[in-house]
């Protein structure tokens, strides 16, 4: 019975070749430090996974940011634990990302013919910072208002254009409803948007090319 | 690269393939599910055990509030710092703010062909791991060394500033130089100077980076206490309101005069001004949390009221209103169900000592700091510290007489609701507080704190204590 239902769904979906060609890979002696980009995947899903539910609670409006985060932190049912996920899921994020460059710089993994999938990772690595920056924004604090007051400030400094630049960023001359709104939906929308299709287009680099492998004397 | 090179690299790939048992399923995946699940726990503990501490709500109006941005941050804005010091170019900030940041990620972005060499072997590339190495190690001494300033703001030699120059900036920027310079004079002999280079520099790095913090003065780590669970904000709200409304609204919210004694040519003349109770269905079922934010930060300056928020000239911070607000609901709305509220000061066991901090703090600060602080008629008598409140004041001998004498103290005959009087009969100190009575157990806790010496300290009043060691069960 069970057979049946498998072959009919395996001539339709495909399981064997599927199974050879995304599984039943071979790959090089690897180590420990092969996992970190399936560890900033994991990352990535955790965070994505907990933001939905606070989204569920979360308002971006400068009057109710604040009192619903403390909301969900003291009154959800484990909205403390979600919350505490997201927040050091973030910076663990940030962290493992970046040391998954560093690994492949060290290694040179970077090199022919994985170049492209180099570059897509910086843009990774940078959505992910970004991620982080909006993010901070959105619980509504007195850190968060002026780290990001700084911080776009410094982006307003770009010669010419940083004006505009500045002004796109907070929508308007000051931080406002308008930056917060501008950064949640960077934040839930624009930035996770742009990370999963580059990281799809990551994970088909890796298995077009395979792992890289560490490298020895003859390389 | 030409093919030759491409088919070499390919045929070595093939190589280590073969070589290699491990396939995907399972050997790397099982690795990765390892890891996943480290990460899991490990977040689920943070989660739980660091938790998340969120400063006070933000507030637009108070921009003394020192920025602080997420700590992977950190060491850029430590660089900015450090690089406004340097004369003529630090003024010219987008330098470091914006070029400087944006080479480096170019460089990042473009390393595939930007290093064209097709060797991969760590042996043949010491020049770009040691840029690398240096690079690394100045992201997290900057990162540690983030919250030391940057500046005394003061004359002299600042020795901390001077350090953390030297190992955040001088430091690798002539560690950078030195290997670039290397590289492209020695050539081929330039790989154990370049790695000694890096190594040098790091140590470098990191023992200034140390000198710093161990020479940079104490730093305050004063976090505060955000009042977060209902009882908490409506205590905080309580206490606002009794420093800054009680003055004029009472207690309870009910006054509707104010008398305002002024003294013009020499004669007192006291004008009375009629107000709403605060405390009434009146306002509280027509006025909506926020409108009540609006008036006690705005004021009504048409009828004599001050504004408090910081935005107006207020001395009061948006996240303090709210708490204020929120007390005035629980307290006098009977929509609103007060929940249960911790008691002001924990009380007295027999032959206890009270002491300052546990007990006199929060009492003083309910009920007399409202007009005992600077800027109000109150005979210059100021309470909002240890110290003021023992030594200042027209009559600061009189105030507080410790000892046998305690009762002849001028703070306990009028908080027992008797008058100071002059040899005339004429008043010169007031009944305490003016408009309400204190508790027996409040002048109790001022009767014992006066007569034993008024300590300081929860320590120094245990040590005073006598409490009877209980050898019955009772």
């Amino acid at each position: 019975m069970w057979k049946k239902v498998y072959d009919w769904l395996d001539e339709r979906l495909g399981f064997d070749s599927l199974y050879k060609g995304l599984l039943d890979r071979p790959e090089p002696e690897g180590n420990w430090w092969n996992t970190l980009g399936s560890a900033s995947l994991f990352l990535f899903v955790m965070q994505g996974l907990t933001g939905i539910f606070l989204t569920v609670y979360y308002t971006p409006s400068p009057d109710h940011a604040y009192d619903s985060i403390q909301y969900i932190m003291n009154d959800v049912a484990f909205g403390w634990l979600i919350r505490g996920v997201h927040h050091w899921g973030s910076s663990l994020m940030v962290l493992v990302v970046f040391i998954h460059l560093v690994r492949v710089f060290v290694t040179a993994s970077f090199k022919y013919p994985r170049e492209l999938t180099w570059l897509v990772g910086v843009g990774l690595f940078l959505l992910t910072v970004g991620m982080g920056f909006t993010g901070y924004l959105l619980p509504w604090h007195q850190q968060a208002f002026w780290a990001t007051t700084v911080g776009t400030q410094i982006v307003g400094s770009v010669p010419f254009i940083g004006d505009f630049l500045l002004q796109a960023l907070r929508g308007g001359p000051d931080l406002s409803a308008l930056t917060l709104q501008r950064f949640f939906s960077a934040h839930i929308w624009i930035l996770p948007g742009l990370l999963a299709a580059l990281i799809g287009v990551h994970l088909y680099q890796i298995i077009k090319h395979g792992e890289s492998h560490f490298p020895d004397e003859e390389d | 690269m030409n093919e030759d090179t491409k088919k070499k690299i390919n045929a070595k790939y093939e190589r280590e393939l073969n070589n290699s048992s491990e396939r995907f399923w399972p050997d790397s995946i099982f690795k990765d599910v390892i890891v996943a699940l480290g990460l899991f726990i490990l977040l689920i503990m943070m989660a739980t055990f660091i938790g998340v501490h969120d400063t006070p709500k933000a507030d637009p109006s108070d921009t003394s509030y020192l920025p602080r941005p997420e700590w992977y941050f950190l060491f850029l804005f430590k660089f900015l710092a450090l690089y406004g010091q340097i004369p003529v170019l630090g003024k010219i900030e987008f330098i470091a703010a914006i070029i400087i940041p944006v080479i480096v990620l170019g460089v990042l972005t473009a390393l595939p062909f930007i290093e064209k060499s097709p060797y991969r072997y760590y042996g043949k590339r010491v020049l770009p791991i040691s840029v690398m190495a240096i690079f690394i190690v100045s992201m997290v001494t900057l990162t540690w060394i983030s919250d030391i300033p940057t500046t005394s703001g003061e004359e002299g030699i600042y020795v901390a500033g001077i350090l953390q120059t030297i190992g955040g900036l001088i430091v690798p920027g002539l560690g950078f130089l030195l290997l670039f310079i290397m590289a492209f004079t020695m050539k081929e002999k330039a790989k154990q100077p370049m790695i000694w280079t890096a190594v040098i520099a790091s140590v470098l790095m990191i023992a200034f980076t140390g000198a710093t913090v161990l020479t940079a003065p104490g730093r305050e780590s004063a976090e505060e206490e955000i009042p977060v669970t209902l009882p908490d904000r409506i205590v905080a709200g309580q206490d606002l309101y009794s420093v800054y409304c009680v003055e004029c609204h009472g207690d309870d919210g009910s006054a509707i005069t104010i008398e305002n004694t002024e003294v013009v040519d020499g004669v007192e003349v006291t004008t009375t001004t009629e107000i709403t109770p605060i405390n009434t269905r009146d306002v509280l079922y027509t006025l909506t949390d926020s409108a009540m934010v609006e008036v006690i930060a705005y004021g009504r300056p048409n009828y004599g009221m001050n504004p408090f928020g910081l935005a107006y000239g207020g001395e009061l911070t948006r996240t303090q209103i709210d708490q204020m607000v929120t007390f005035m609901r629980y307290a006098w709305d009977d929509r609103f169900e007060m929940p249960e509220i911790p008691e002001l000061f924990p009380p007295l066991a027999e032959g206890e000592v009270p002491s300052y901090e546990v007990h006199i703090a929060p009492i003083v600060k309910r009920y007399c700091v409202s007009c005992h602080r600077a800027g109000k008629d109150n005979n210059d008598y100021l309470m909002t510290s240890y110290a003021e409140i023992l030594t200042t004041g027209e009559n600061a001998e009189f105030n507080i007489i410790p000892g046998e004498d305690y009762e002849q103290s001028y703070l306990l005959i009028t908080i027992q609701e008797q008058p100071i009087l002059d040899e005339n009969g004429e008043e010169i100190i007031g009944v305490m507080p003016p408009k309400s009575v204190l508790k027996a157990d409040v002048v109790n806790v001022w009767q014992l704190w006066i007569l034993n010496g008024m300590p300081e300290t929860a320590e120094e009043a245990a040590a005073l204590s006598d409490i009877p060691v209980n050898t019955e069960t009772p």
